[in-house]
Order: C-alpha cells, then structure tokens, then sequence
C-alpha cells in the first residue's frame, strides 16, 4: 500500500503585471482581466474582485485573510482513475495522491474579505474573525506568508446573500485563479523535483499521522475531497492525498487555530514525516477525523476508532495534531490515551495557555497521564504588541471586538491584544511554527 | 576591572559552628568563605570573590520572633558588603534549612534589589515558599551530590553578578518558576513533534516541552435524592445576555460573568442574545429559554417536583478560557448561589 507522485517545483521569484497571464525563469506575469474572467463562472454572490500583491521583506499587515492557497495543477494521473487537483473544488472527486503535480513554490493566492456581520452571515462561531499577519518582527514567525509573494484577491460581496453562498464563491474563484496561474507551467521545465513515495521498507516501524479538523458549520468547515466532514468516520489516507488537496480548509472561524489549504497541502509534520521515511520509519498514512466532537460519547467512538486503525494497519507510533481549542484537545488527548492503552507510542502538539506569563491558571484544557510527549506550540495568551507597519494589505482597517459592538482601527497602526487569537495560525497546529513556550 | 563581590549564606553546620545542638545560633559573620563557599570561590576563575559568609542556625531563623530580629542586622551587613550577589546555602532537601535560605535570599532582594541565588532539591518544601522570588538552582537531594551542585549554583551566581539575564531553566539549572515565554526555537514544532515521538519509539531518553496539569480531576457530585425541597439556581456558559451585552462579556476567554433577573414578560428573543463565539448560536437566539430553561423550572415547582428556583440567573461565554479563570468565576457564583440558599444549579454548556 503505497503512492508514488512527483511534484515538479517551479518556483516565483518575482511577480510583474502584463498583458497576460504568463510564467517563465521564475517570472509569474499577471494580467488582472484575465484573471477576472477566470474567477466570473463562480462570482455570482461577488460584487467586485481586485488585487494586491505582498512581496517579501515588506513591512506590513495584511488584514481579513480567509484562506491561502497553493497554486498547483496536475498534469498526470492515473488514467482510469486519477483526480485532479483539490478534488471536490472545481475538479470531479476522484482519489488523487499519483503521477505529476506542477506546483507555484514562493507564491500564495491569498483570499481577504470583510463579510458582513449581520445575522445573514454571522453566528456566533460562524463568522469570519479578522484574520491579521504581521509581516515583520516576531509575530512573523507564526506563518511562512511573510516570505512568499501573495498575490492577494480582495472581495467585495454581493448584498444580502447566505454565508453558505459567500463561502462557496470565494473559495471557488480563488481555487479558479490559483489554478489557471498553475496551468501556466505546463510544458516548462521544472526548477527540480520532489518524489513522495512512501514504499514501506523493512525493520523500521510504522507511524501514522492523525489529523484532526475542525468541522462546526460554514466558515468553521473542512471539506474532504469537496465535502464538510461533519459526520466522517476516521478515515485512512494516503499521505500523497494530502500533498494534492483531498483536504481543503473553509475554517475561518478563528485565526489563531485555522489551517489554511496552502498548510494542508504542504503539512510541515507529513513532509517531517516524509523525511524520515525510510530513515527512521515507515510512514504509513494520514488518519483524516473531525475534531469538536459534539459530545463524549462521539468523543469516545472517534478516539477509539482511530486507535484502532492505527493497530489495524500495523502502527507502533502515531503524531496527534488537532485543529481548535478546548473541545478539540480533549478529542486528541482521548486518542493519545487509546492508542497508548493498545501499545501504540504517541507524540503530540498543541498552543498552551498560562495567562499572561505562564504562571495563571492551567496550561492545557485538558490532558490524559499517558500525554507524556507533548511540544509546545507557544501560548497564545501572551499579550502580542504589533508595531506600526508601512502598509496595509486585504483592507484599511480592522475588524475587532464585534460583541461589543465593533472596534475599527486603522490596519497600519501599532496595536496591542490580549491574545494571539487574531494572529493568523499563531497557534502553531500545523507544527509549521518555531515559536516555542520555554520555561524560565 | 576590580572584582565582583558576593555575599554568601550559610546554616550552623556548614559554617562549622556545630549541628543540631547548635541550631538555636544567631547571626555569625564570617571574613572568609566557609563551607560550600569555598568551592564555589574556585569556580569562578578570580572573576568574583566571596567578600563575607554569614550564618545563623536553622532552628533560630525559622522562628518568627528571631527572624523579625534578625532582618536589620543582616541588611546592615549587606549595606556594608555592598555585594553583587547573594548565594545562599545550597539547602539540598533540608526543609528548615531550605527556608532559611529562601528568607535571606528573599529579604535581600525585595529590600536592597541585589540579585539572588540559593540551591535546592525541588520537592524541599521551601521551593513553593521562594518561587519567583529567588533563583533557585536544582539540586541533588542530598549533600552527597555537593559537586555536581555547586556548578550549577557558581554559574548562575557569576551571571546574576555581572547582571546578564538567565537562560532557560533547563539551560541553566535552575528550579522551573512557571513563567514560560513564547520565543524561537532552533526547530519547528513539526520537527521537534516527529524526534520526540522517534526517541519514545527507540527508547532514547526524552523531555515533553507541556507538563501535564497539576491539580486533580473534579469528581462529579452525588445525584440529589429529593428535590422537593431544593431550591434551584441556573448557570449558562452559552453566552446569554441582554441584548448589547451591557457587562461587555468577551465572546472567547472570558473573564467575568453576568447576573442577569428574569422577567417571564421579556425573557424572549428581542431583549436577550448569546455573544458566545464558539458555537452556532441561531436556536439560542431564537430562544433564550434554550439555555436557561426559567419556564420549564416554574412548572417542576408548581408540580412541587422542585422545590424552588432563582428568578435570575448567571452567565458566561465558555470558550478559550483557562481552567484558572474558570474555577475563579465558579467559586464566585458558588458562593452567591450559597448565600442565596441555592443547593442545586440547572448547568446548561454549549
């Protein structure tokens, strides 16, 4: 049981505007019209789209980020039977993972918007907190969006439209333009190549990497070769699923927590895993589950059904990453303590809390004795202090506090918050993250 | 460059006054280093000398009264030292002697702001006592480990001397203080995530960076037998407030709660809404009796099923606060409950 897919890396070294949309020596050319046209089958609820691009080494912010995506395009598969790329999206949902994907390298197509906040669109969980990237300093180091060209697609929607319609139209268009910017490599040379071939080979043990996502409604969903995950069973994948888009993050509900697709796609522990692979272990799958379970009951049945495919499929070790908070690292601290009780060696990751220096209060929600590996992803109770920036990206100003009736300051300024919940990815569940909490 | 100077501490026995029996000594000064000190003197290469030692028995400084007495003339001494650092014992797992050192390193620093060292093992019951307030270096449980403790202590007390900040406590060897900052490591998380789980596979030694938490899990009550006579109170941590939420609960990690009257004639959707940010809140809004079900009791007591329930109720947003704050706002409104004469809460969650 094994996939073997190649992916031919053309990286973007610099972005220019043009005539048309064209990509050559590291050179990605835009023409904005024509990325328009790309974007119109899908921009029924969209009242107006245009662009901005970051480049690296710029001193600025970049406000109401939704997802960011990896431009890339499948030129080869499996003919009877291969998907395409994010299949589900815009492609027919046939299993990918095999063959050649061109893949954009430096270059993100970054969605922003500020979607109403009225009940049309809002509740509660479901709505889009504002989403903010610090491109230099500290809080740099949260994502890897500093130090890749974004082109940035910022949206204007339609009035009095569902959050369901909102959601689907963004994601569409800017899954449409990423695309049609991927397609313009084929036939070129590749700056290299990568395989990920994850063949077993013999005396080293078997790990498995769950991953958990969040999965509570629009704008808190993930969506599994094109389907929220709401009601999936743990599933087995192919690590090389992944790497071509089976999964694809609508999580927009909380910044800190979400997983963009651009991380589903290039998830920093599978390419660990990757790499040790045939080194120091066989790297035997992703085990795909919701998180926030709704109640210990579910809870119990998902932790326990993971365990299981884990001993099923021969594991001796496991990495347990979850997207979300509190509800979410009981789902995961359960599955530790499943596959622990069946013999299986876990190691875990997650943001940890401690008040304002550690000292409050506890720094996990919740744990099990059996946690007894667990990395340290920062805390994001620290209060984080963002100094002025040159400029602003994805909007002019911030959009905070909405249940004390809004708080709108101007995206450029120096700011301070309690917490890090506003900080794209600041809790570091993708593992992407070097930012520790360490102990003094 | 002149020398720096450190003032060092030491009980009865170290500084070769006696045992036990000597125990009940005041305050000793010393001219030269004694005891521990002398081997730490010679760690630090001639960059920093032992100017003074100072002693007083473990039973006399552990007394209240002596204390009290005592703090003056050890703050004389240290005026007139004018040291740049005060190390004190190390204590190992010697309980009196542990908070000896604690209270001298303690006083010096909150009185004269001079840095200060002690070394102790870390279930010596003095380390709660002096957490945070000085720098405590591990050490061995006993006295036998003498030198594999004093390094550590020489090392953290030439730092402190020359005012350089310390490292992490697993670097420099000291007693976590339970302050832990957010900074770049050397690795990601990633990384670091898949070599912990490969030394737990080989069964090469390894360190979680997330102790597990420390107090213990919270047994669920007895069920009530007879409610007849119980009157009843409601707690939501579904984020119900007035409409424009007039306390300003935060919708994720909150830090208060509401105490809100119920009147049956506007419990109702257009002057209540749920400002929770971790859930879908359309039934709740629809609804405020969906989380605190005020109808539902009224008839349990009208059916004398339930023997009464409050007219108000209190309520908090139950997402991404840490388990500190929350126990703080739940013995809070336990104790309002109380003296209300509530013995039994409707607790609905989200």
């Amino acid at each position: 049981m094994s996939m073997r897919l190649t992916r031919k890396i053309y990286p973007v070294r610099e972005l220019r505007e043009g005539d048309k949309c064209e990509y050559s020596n590291c050179i990605l050319t835009v023409n904005y019209d024509e990325l328009l046209q790309v974007a119109k089958p899908y921009s029924k609820n969209i009242a107006k789209i245009w662009f901005e691009v970051y480049r690296p080494g710029e001193d600025a912010r970049i406000v109401h980020v939704m997802d960011t995506i990896q431009p890339m395009i499948k030129t080869d598969t499996p003919p009877e039977w291969g998907g395409k790329e994010y299949p589900g999206i815009l492609n027919y949902p046939y299993t990918v993972g095999m063959g050649t994907t061109n893949v954009l390298e430096g270059f993100t197509v970054m969605e922003c918007a500020a979607l109403p906040w009225d009940d049309s669109a809002s509740s509660g969980l479901l709505y889009v907190r504002d989403a903010i990237i610090q491109t230099t300093g500290f809080y740099r180091n949260y994502t890897p969006f500093c130090d890749t060209i974004n082109l940035i697609l910022n949206y204007e929607m339609a009035e009095g439209k569902s959050a369901e319609e909102y959601d689907n139209d963004i994601r569409k268009s800017a899954m449409a333009i990423a695309q049609h910017l991927a397609k313009l490599t084929i036939g070129l040379e590749p700056d290299r190549e990568e395989v990920y071939d994850n063949t077993a080979v013999d005396g080293l043990p078997k790990v498995a990497l769950v991953w958990m996502c969040q999965n509570q409604g629009v704008f808190a969903d993930t969506l599994f070769y094109g389907l929220p995950i709401d009601n999936m069973v743990p599933t087995l994948l192919e690590p090389n699923e992944m790497l071509d888009g089976a999964v694809v993050g609508g999580n927009l509900a909380w910044p800190a927590f979400k997983i963009p697709t651009w991380i589903h796609v290039n998830g920093p522990i599978l390419k660990e895993l990757y790499r040790r692979h045939g080194v120091d272990l066989n790297f035997a799958g992703v085990i795909l589950a919701r998180s926030h379970q709704p109640s210990n009951w579910h809870k119990d049945r998902c932790s326990q059904s993971i365990a299981k495919m884990a001993a099923q499929i021969g594991c001796e070790g496991l990495i347990m990453q979850w997207e979300g908070g509190g509800n979410a690292a009981i789902d995961g601290m359960l599955t530790v303590q499943n596959c622990e009780r069946r013999g299986i060696k876990a190691s875990t990751l997650t943001f940890e809390f401690g008040g304002k220096d550690g000292t409050e209060g506890q720094l996990l929600v919740d744990d099990v004795p059996e946690a007894n590996a667990v990395v340290s992803c920062g805390s994001w109770e620290r209060t984080v202090k963002l100094d002025a920036v040159k400029i602003a990206y994805g909007g002019k100003t911030m959009r905070l506090d909405k249940e004390k009736g809004g708080y709108f300051p101007d995206a450029t300024q120096a700011i301070e918050f309690d917490t890090s919940v506003h900080m794209y990815m600041s809790g570091n569940q993708s593992g992407y993250s070097k930012i520790t909490a360490h102990a003094y | 460059m002149s020398k720096l100077k450190a003032l060092f501490y030491v009980n009865q026995f170290f500084a070769g006054l006696g045992g036990e029996e000597m125990a009940h000594e005041g305050l000793h000064i010393f001219d030269e280093p004694k005891g521990p000190a002398v081997g730490v003197a010679a760690m630090w290469k001639g960059e920093m000398e032992v100017v003074k030692t100072f002693a007083c028995g473990d039973n006399y400084i552990n007394l209240e009264e002596n204390y009290e007495a005592v703090k003056p003339e050890i703050l004389k001494l240290v005026d007139e030292v004018k040291p740049d650092v005060i190390i004190a014992g190390p204590a190992f797992n010697a309980g009196r002697y542990g908070v000896a050192c604690g209270r001298v390193c303690d006083l010096i620093t909150k009185e004269r702001g001079i840095p200060s060292v002690t070394g102790m093992f870390p279930t010596n019951p003095a380390v709660a006592m002096f957490l945070r307030k000085t720098v405590i270096a591990e050490t061995t449980e006993t006295v036998a480990g003498m030198r594999k403790s004093l390094p550590i202590l020489a090392a953290i007390a030439l730092k402190l001397a020359k005012k350089e900040p310390l490292g992490t406590a697993s670097k420099e060897g000291y007693i976590e203080t339970g302050i832990r900052i957010n900074e770049v490591d050397e690795n990601s998380a990633a990384n670091r995530v898949v070599s912990m789980l490969l030394a737990k596979l080989q069964n090469k030694p390894f360190i979680t960076e997330v102790p597990l938490r420390k107090e213990g899990r919270v047994d669920a009550a007895k069920p009530l037998s007879d409610y007849s006579k119980v009157k009843f109170g409601f707690v939501t941590t579904g984020g119900l407030v007035p409409k424009g939420n007039p306390d300003k609960i935060r919708m994720y990690a909150a830090d208060s709660y509401g105490s809100y009257k119920i009147v049956i004639d506007t419990f109702n959707k257009d002057n209540y809404e749920s400002v929770h940010g971790g859930y879908d809140t359309t039934a709740v809004n629809e609804d405020p009796q969906r989380l605190v079900p005020y109808t539902a009791a009224l008839n349990l007591k009208e059916r004398g099923i339930i023997g009464d329930c409050t007219d108000y109720f209190f309520s908090t947003v139950g997402v991404g606060t840490n388990v500190g704050m929350s126990m703080k706002l739940g013995a809070d409104m336990a104790e309002k409950f109380i003296a209300d004469g509530v013995q039994a809460v409707f607790l609905t969650s989200t």
